[in-house]
């Protein structure tokens, strides 16, 4: 049921002179030719991998760049012979994925002896195949990857008792599923910034490494994919949400999230960062492509983009397995904000909404929830007992069962989004876990001014962000938030307004402040009862009745009719198992039915 | 910890040959700290001796959340015969727990419950959040029997009758429901409620089957599941995750659950009573009854590992596996 990952911060420790000099490469991405790009990727690439020449302790990790890298092979044996993946393997998949990537980079250049090594853990270690998406991705893609090699080995050679052959066909099966049901209705981990990386690994060795051609293909295919689908929800170097799964703090600290070490890899944007998560990829031979890589800096238009994933498997309670998930992001060059259509879509991780922008980092966001816990919510997606299961969860997740928890779907909170603006309403039943809302404020903002209009009107930089609560509210600075603030409202009818907009778009802070004094939506909350009639300051009418009624400009806003993808950049059917990316007069069609990348 | 330190002695030495003998066997899900990826304590599958006291010895995978467990002493390819429905598929030893193999694929997960077919040990049914699974062949190949079971497919037990083996019932969160064709359809029985956790049989009478619920407490029919009674007459709780029958004598009953502790019942499940004198965690989640000794009575709990009574439930004493999490027990 749960997870580990290790942090995006472990190997920082000694290595900020290198951070420093790497600094100076590229701080921030600007628009590059595909030789321009190349040459700073590999700038990029090479500073993730140094650090491993450093470290005292390197790890299975010091072995697989020098393995890589061909050199001190020695020095590589003796590191994978004595890093703890050999000598008291654990970590399941976590264990799997850098094992077999390791052998791979190391094959034809390591010892007898570790080769061996290698090949006995596949034997005696069983690692679990875990429960989520991402756990099944580097198992399978690992085990495929581990079948491979080891061919016509019967099931007394492998830790699960079947033969190679029978581990490959598993492992491929289960590839080409995922593969089809992401490219047809969506992926179900959708948008993590914290898990984008464990599915990044999995592929990056297929592309790398698998013998077949069709599943490397496979794999280079999914790594445009997974890099397009973030590139489309990208700003300078975090993922625009909402999110199917994020950890605090890295949802109120964005830069933490794992995708961040990717954006700067890839993209060039964000900050530098070394992180365990982008050593496989850098050192691999996969390039992106540069269409991607524009699509992901150019942010010179603002634009939408709207998305369709899909809600994890759900086992009890259900009239569907797989239910949609709908996404809408707007995206300027200064900020980004993004929702999805709220409700439990994903258990005690969903991020619904939030508003990111490049000002104040690490606390560059805003955003509001329902912190919401429930047995039942729980028993939706896992097999355990309902009763019990809270307790399971919190032995891990520990903010799961807490009032103050800033990451939660909600059955009771729905959102309603066109362009910059979000409008988010709670019906909650009395007597539910958290008879209150939450909306996070970070302590760096340079203005947070309560006007008298009812507005919260805030400064991040060149981003403004108007808040106008629905009912009465008060502030709250807790212990563990870090000295943020927090808005928080006890009306189990609720919900908020929030106009975002930026110094191009609208001048002055105060002159935004004066727009929104002319825009007060007005509300009806009552139990089962709750909307709001808001024109925008774009002057569109929205009408929104919780939980589903959406009207824009006295039409209907049909969520249903969201494709896989749909925004200038990106686009795909749903069931086409087809993206297309546009960017000016170039195209990219990544077809999986064929296997096949057109330019 | 202390369990673990002593098993780890005799783990992989005498395995196999106790597991030639009359064990009792212990399916661990998980334990109070348990992380997929993480550094855990052993779960899976952990038997002993009845004289073992508080010693368990582990068998197959240890770090696999295993949810029940399947024995059969005697079978066509000779040795001890064992199921685990485990979350990643059915594990299979054909040689006592000497050696395991995973024989489902990728489309079997979060397996909740193995049946053995008493007179076929060829057919094995198991449960899952996906429906019903059945192999012909020894585990080999499965396929998906959840004809009929539409309203949902969360199915958490399956049992075969104890006279017809066409005839299999199972508890799913839409109710309890009969096939009479092994498991090629599935029909809802007369069972009002849903939630159903547990379903089981009267050995000695196969018209009588109890169920334990999510909320709606234990109810017993005596036609084959047409009519059904909801037992009230000294129960205080009302969800059961346990309900068997005594072996030696099906009059007496025993059922537990969320907060329950241990209730007995000595009249067919008309009336219970709690007996949980030296229980020290009441989660219960199965009961096991030793048929070479009535009066040996095993409970699995939620978090405390396992506990034994040697006077028919009347006191409890701990009997092992700290910390665990313990989903279901067998005894052969």
């Amino acid at each position: 049921m749960f997870n580990f990952q290790f942090s995006i911060m472990k190997h920082y420790a000694g290595v900020f002179p290198l951070l420093l000099i790497a600094s100076f490469c590229s701080l921030y991405s600007e628009h590059q030719s595909r030789d321009e790009y190349l040459k700073a990727y590999e700038q990029r690439a090479r500073y993730e991998t140094i650090l491993y020449d450093t470290m005292q302790n390197p790890g299975i990790y010091g072995a697989t760049v020098r393995y890589a890298e061909n050199r001190d092979l020695a020095v590589a044996d003796s590191l994978l012979l004595n890093c703890s993946q050999i000598k008291h393997p654990q970590g399941d998949m976590f264990w799997m994925y850098p094992v077999i990537g390791t052998y791979l980079h190391g094959k034809g250049k390591m010892s007898a002896a570790a080769a061996a090594a290698v090949r006995n853990a596949w034997k005696t270690y069983a690692p679990y195949r875990g429960d989520t998406e991402n756990h099944w991705a580097m198992y399978y893609a690992s085990l495929y990857l581990a079948a491979e090699q080891w061919r016509n080995l019967p099931g007394s050679e492998w830790f699960n008792g079947k033969s190679s052959e029978e581990n490959l066909n598993d492992a491929k099966e289960y590839l080409i599923h995922w593969i089809h049901i992401t490219t047809t209705i969506g992926q179900g981990e959708f948008d993590s910034p914290d898990y984008l990386p464990e599915y990044m690994n999995a592929m990056t060795l297929l592309a790398e490494f698998a013998k077949d051609p069709a599943m490397k293909q496979r794999g280079k295919m999914m790594l445009d994919y997974l890099l397009a689908d973030f590139a489309v929800d990208e700003l300078g170097g975090e993922y625009i949400g909402g999110f199917s799964r994020i950890y605090q703090p890295a949802v109120y600290k964005p830069w933490l999230s794992g995708a961040s070490a990717f954006a700067y890899l890839y993209f060039g944007t964000g900050g530098p960062v070394q992180s365990g998560w982008t050593l496989l990829s850098a050192l691999s031979d996969y390039r992106l492509p540069q269409i991607i890589y524009d699509i992901a800096t150019d942010r010179s238009h603002p634009f939408v983009n709207k998305e369709r994933k899909r809600i994890r498997n759900i086992l009890r309670y259900r009239k569907e397995m797989n239910p949609p998930v709908y996404k809408y992001s707007y995206i300027t060059k200064d900020y980004g904000i993004g929702s999805l259509q709220g409700g439990i879509l994903q258990p005690i991780q969903q991020h619904t909404w939030g508003v990111r922008y490049l000002y104040g980092k690490p606390t560059s966001t805003i955003f509001g929830l329902h912190p919401y816990w429930s047995g039942y919510e729980l028993a939706m997606f896992f097999p355990e007992e309902r009763k019990t299961m809270i307790a399971d969860v919190v032995s891990s997740k520990g903010t799961y069962n807490k009032d103050d928890k800033w990451t939660s779907s909600s059955p009771y909170e729905r959102t309603f989004q066109h362009k910059n603006t979000v409008i988010v309403l709670y019906d909650i039943s009395p007597g539910t876990t958290s008879e209150h809302i939450d909306g996070f404020f970070p302590k760096n903002l340079q203005r947070r001014i309560v006007d008298p209009s009812g507005w919260i009107m805030c400064k991040a930089g060149d981003t403004y962000i108007g808040w106008y609560p629905l009912q009465e509210y008060r502030w709250m600075q807790l212990k563990d938030d870090e000295d943020n603030f927090r808005l928080r409202s006890y009306k189990l009818q609720n919900g908020y307004v929030v106009e975002v907009r930026s110094k191009d778009e609208v001048g002055s802070f105060e002159k935004f402040g004066m727009m929104l004094r002319k825009h007060l939506p007005t509300a009806v909350l009552k139990p089962g009862a709750v909307s709001v009639k808001y024109t925008t300051l774009r002057g569109d009418r929205m009408f929104f009745a919780f939980p589903r009624t959406r009207m824009l400009n006295g039409k209907e806003v049909n969520l249903g009719s969201y494709k896989l993808f749909d925004s200038p950049f990106a686009h795909a059917d749903v069931g086409s198992e087809k993206l297309t990316l546009t960017y000016k007069n170039r195209k990219m069609v990544l077809d999986f039915k064929k296997l096949s990348i057109t330019k | 910890m202390k369990f673990l330190a002593v098993l780890f002695l005799s783990l992989f030495t005498e395995a196999h040959v106790v597991a030639q003998q009359t064990a009792v066997y212990a399916a661990v899900l998980s334990t109070k700290s348990f992380v997929v990826g993480g550094k855990n304590p052993m779960t899976g599958l952990f038997f002993q001796r009845p004289s073992d006291d508080t010693l368990w010895q582990h068998s197959g995978a240890p770090n696999v959340r295993v949810s029940g467990v399947a024995v059969k002493v005697e079978h066509p390819l000779g040795g001890k015969l064992l199921y685990l429905a485990a979350g990643n598929g059915v594990h299979r030893s054909t040689d006592g727990g000497a050696t395991w193999k995973i024989v489902t694929d990728w489309r079997v997960t979060e397996v909740q419950w193995v049946t053995i077919d008493p007179r076929n040990s060829s057919v094995v049914y198991i449960a899952t959040p996906y429906g019903v699974f059945k192999s012909s062949d020894g585990g080999n190949a499965w396929k998906e029997m959840s004809r009929g079971l539409e309203a949902s497919h969360f199915i958490s037990s399956i049992i075969v009758d104890v006279v017809n083996s066409n005839i299999v019932y199972c508890s799913t969160e839409d109710g309890a429901y009969i096939s009479r064709d092994a498991a090629a359809t599935w029909q809802r029985m007369g069972l009002s409620v849903g939630g159903v956790r547990v379903i089981a049989q009267d050995p000695d009478n196969p018209k009588t089957l109890a169920v334990g619920t999510e909320d709606n407490g234990i109810y017993i029919s005596h036609d084959g599941g047409e009519v059904w009674m909801k037992k009230e007459s000294g129960v205080d709780h009302s969800t059961f995750y346990t309900v068997v029958f005594d072996p030696h004598d099906s009059r007496i009953l025993y059922a537990g659950g969320y907060v329950t502790g241990v209730y007995k019942s000595t009249d067919s499940g008309e009336s219970w009573r709690r007996t949980n004198d030296g229980l020290t965690c009441l989660n219960v989640h199965s009961i096991a009854v030793d048929p070479a000794n009535s009066n040996r009575i095993y409970a699995a709990s939620m978090g405390d590992g396992v506990f034994r009574s040697d006077d028919g439930g009347a006191h409890w004493k701990f009997a092992g596996l700290r910390n665990a999490e313990v989903w279901r027990l067998a005894i052969q």
